[in-house]
């Protein structure tokens, strides 16, 4: 039995595979040739890619839009940092993130969702500003100026290492841990579990009549989307050597929203995608002039305006056709497509 | 003496620097309740309708325009831009499933299109406009800037010609009926579109009239707006959407708080200490001093 839902799961999975074949594809070009530049740019694409996959997981599954996702991320940043200037150990540096962006976020949680709708997207704007300005005014942490000079870390699998500073070896670390969890996201959307988060998304004030906890599920989505954003967030310092306050700051939290909306609300792989292709049009745009928001915001509007399913939405119309699966189970998507719009 | 000492010199003239802010923030966020009580729009590009007030003023000043032209002037150039916007984009989500998030989707994306032309047409840098009046008035005792009083005296007006058009006149009762039921409004042969689009002019144009009058106070740069919106909103949120009392008490208050925190903790920690209120105020009331929790 699939339903609607595993449909469309099914599909982006494929959406995935592309992704990252695509993505080692040109890993390996860009290693081959050489370049460093744009396979680190790439490794940051796919780490702000994880931050957007937190803001699609409460954005696209329970329809809470989160205006402060970069707070969980930045977070996350700043206790990878600190681990790392005291033991330089990866796996201790993303556990500590980890727990830290799960603390805050039940924090977080325990606010934001006392309210609903524009009051949530607005308090977690307004918790995001409370706690960057926090680490801004904070000597201890470098205020402004953040903390730079983080050592580089060795990330050990048993025998063997791969060292942050080797941009491919990097490269493949983050696109490997960023698959997990869109995979763990995903297989958590496939549980009962990610039908009572559909089941708020749509009508929340029923779902307690079919004896869930629609609080409960959302603190839940809340804070697995903190875990995500702040495991995202700790790649970041390994990458670039410093931490800083912009991390967690209102436009690294659009951007986020931005690729959600770009790459396709609520199908995972959208966020991936809509990373990938707003830091390409910045740094494309970038090169040739300043003022490269001008055309993010076009585009960001346009894919409001005329595509309100994104650019993952646009190829699924065609999707279950080219799917390997038997005639009885595509016709009923079919018809079922035909139900839900 | 050194308490009347202190009250006259410090605690006081803060006190009035708070309440020129908090006039100047009411405007602006009462440009964005009237946004969202009458129309239910979200408009996250009003931060930069402010900065556009702001541009707009500098812009003129430098080819000799006066002062107290500029305040009538800029929001009236600025009245078509907002019925554009409304006209154009703002329409076209009205009625999807979710319009708050869709509008504050919707206006972010525009507010970051305004933003980079700003910088495209007046570079990063900041700008000073020069005040109409200069010196100081003594005020039993406090030194207050003559520029601080005529703001506060200009924001009083604005504000309670903005409230009784809402609340006493016949427009008004059309706009509030429009907001409350518009198919029932436009059957009684109002023409809703246009009052929405009206309206929606009218939040954009004070946006506007408050960039004018900060801009000799502070200084002038493109993403001038971010920062404010952020207060602005909270005026909003701490008043109750929608409600133009609440903006105005919320207004006060905030800036109270801020003004004071600046002084008795340190002007670094006002930004956390204001949103900090806000946040507490969402936990515990989130529909606001004046606000309708239906409504959101």
């Amino acid at each position: 039995m699939h339903d609607r839902q595993s449909q469309i799961m099914r599909a982006n999975h494929f959406f995935l595979l592309a992704f990252c074949v695509g993505a080692i594809g040109l890993a390996v070009y860009g290693s081959v040739s050489g370049d460093a530049f744009y396979l680190r740019l790439a490794t940051e694409a796919l780490i702000f890619a994880g931050l957007a996959l937190s803001v699609d997981l409460l954005l696209g599954c329970t329809g809470a839009l989160s205006l402060g996702q970069a707070l969980y991320f930045g977070i996350g940043a700043y206790a990878s940092a600190l681990i790392m200037l005291e033991t330089s150990s990866f796996w201790l540096a993303m556990v500590g993130a980890g727990g830290a962006s799960i603390v805050a976020a039940f924090l977080g949680g325990l606010i934001a969702n006392r309210v609903r709708g524009v009051y949530f997207t607005l308090i977690t704007l307004g918790l995001a500003q409370v706690v960057g300005k926090i680490i801004y005014n904070t000597r201890e942490l470098g205020a402004s100026d953040g903390i730079i000079g983080i050592p580089i870390v060795n990330v050990g699998f048993g025998q063997w290492s791969v060292s942050a500073a080797s941009p491919i070896g990097f490269f493949f670390i983050v696109l490997a841990i960023i698959a997990i969890l869109y995979g763990f996201l995903a297989y958590l959307l496939e549980t009962p579990f990610g039908r009572v988060l559909i089941a708020i998304k749509t009508n929340e004030r029923r779902v307690p009549f079919l004896g869930y906890s629609a609080w409960r599920a959302r603190m839940i989505a809340y804070v697995l989307a903190g875990l995500v954003a702040g495991l995202s967030g700790a790649l970041y310092p390994m990458l670039r050597g410093f931490v800083s306050p912009e991390l967690l700051s209102f436009s690294a939290s659009g951007n986020a929203v931005v690729s959600v909306l770009i790459g396709g609300v609520g199908t995972l792989v959208g966020a991936l995608y809509g990373s990938v292709i707003l830091v390409v049009i910045k740094s494309v745009l970038g090169s040739w002039t300043e003022h490269h928001l001008i055309v993010v915001g076009a585009l960001f509007m346009a894919s409001i305006l005329f595509l309100p399913r994104g650019l993952i939405g646009l190829a699924h119309s065609r999707l279950p056709a080219q799917m390997p699966e038997s005639q009885e189970t595509a016709s009923r998507s079919i018809s079922l497509s035909q139900e839900a719009s | 003496m050194e308490i009347v000492d202190y009250i006259q010199f410090v605690l006081a003239p803060q006190m009035i620097n708070g309440l020129a802010l908090g006039i100047a923030v009411i405007l602006v966020a009462l440009g964005l309740t009237i946004i969202f009580g009458l129309l239910d729009v979200i408009n996250m590009s009003h931060g930069e309708f402010y900065a556009i007030g702001a541009f707009g003023a500098l812009s003129l000043a430098l080819v000799g325009v006066n002062f107290w032209i500029l305040l009538a002037a800029v929001p009236l150039l600025m009245a078509p831009l907002g019925f554009l916007v409304e006209r154009l984009l703002i329409r076209r989500v009205f009625d999807s499933k979710d319009r708050h998030v869709s509008t504050l989707l919707l206006t972010f994306g525009l507010s970051l299109i305004l933003e980079d032309t700003l910088r495209a047409l007046y570079g990063p840098n900041t700008h000073r406009v020069d005040a109409p009046v200069s010196g100081a008035s003594d005020l039993f005792g406090i030194i207050v800037p003559n520029y601080r009083l005529l703001l506060i005296a200009i924001g009083v007006i604005v504000i309670c010609v903005v409230a009784f058009v809402t609340y006493r006149t016949r427009l008004g009762a059309v706009v509030r009926a429009a907001s409350y039921d518009r198919f029932m409004t436009s059957s009684l042969g109002v023409p809703v579109s246009w009052i929405y689009a009206g309206t929606f002019a009218v939040g954009v144009s004070l946006a506007g009239l408050a960039g004018v009058l900060l801009a000799p106070l502070y200084s002038v740069f493109p993403t001038m707006g971010r920062d404010f919106i952020l207060l602005a909103f909270s005026v909003v949120i701490v008043g109750g959407m929608g409600s133009i009392w609440g903006a105005v008490i919320a207004g006060l208050l905030l800036t109270q708080v801020q003004a004071l925190a600046s002084l008795v903790i340190s002007p670094v920690w006002t930004d956390p200490i204001v949103f900090g209120t806000m946040v507490v105020f969402l936990m515990f009331r989130p529909q606001g001093l004046f606000g309708r929790i239906g409504h959101a």
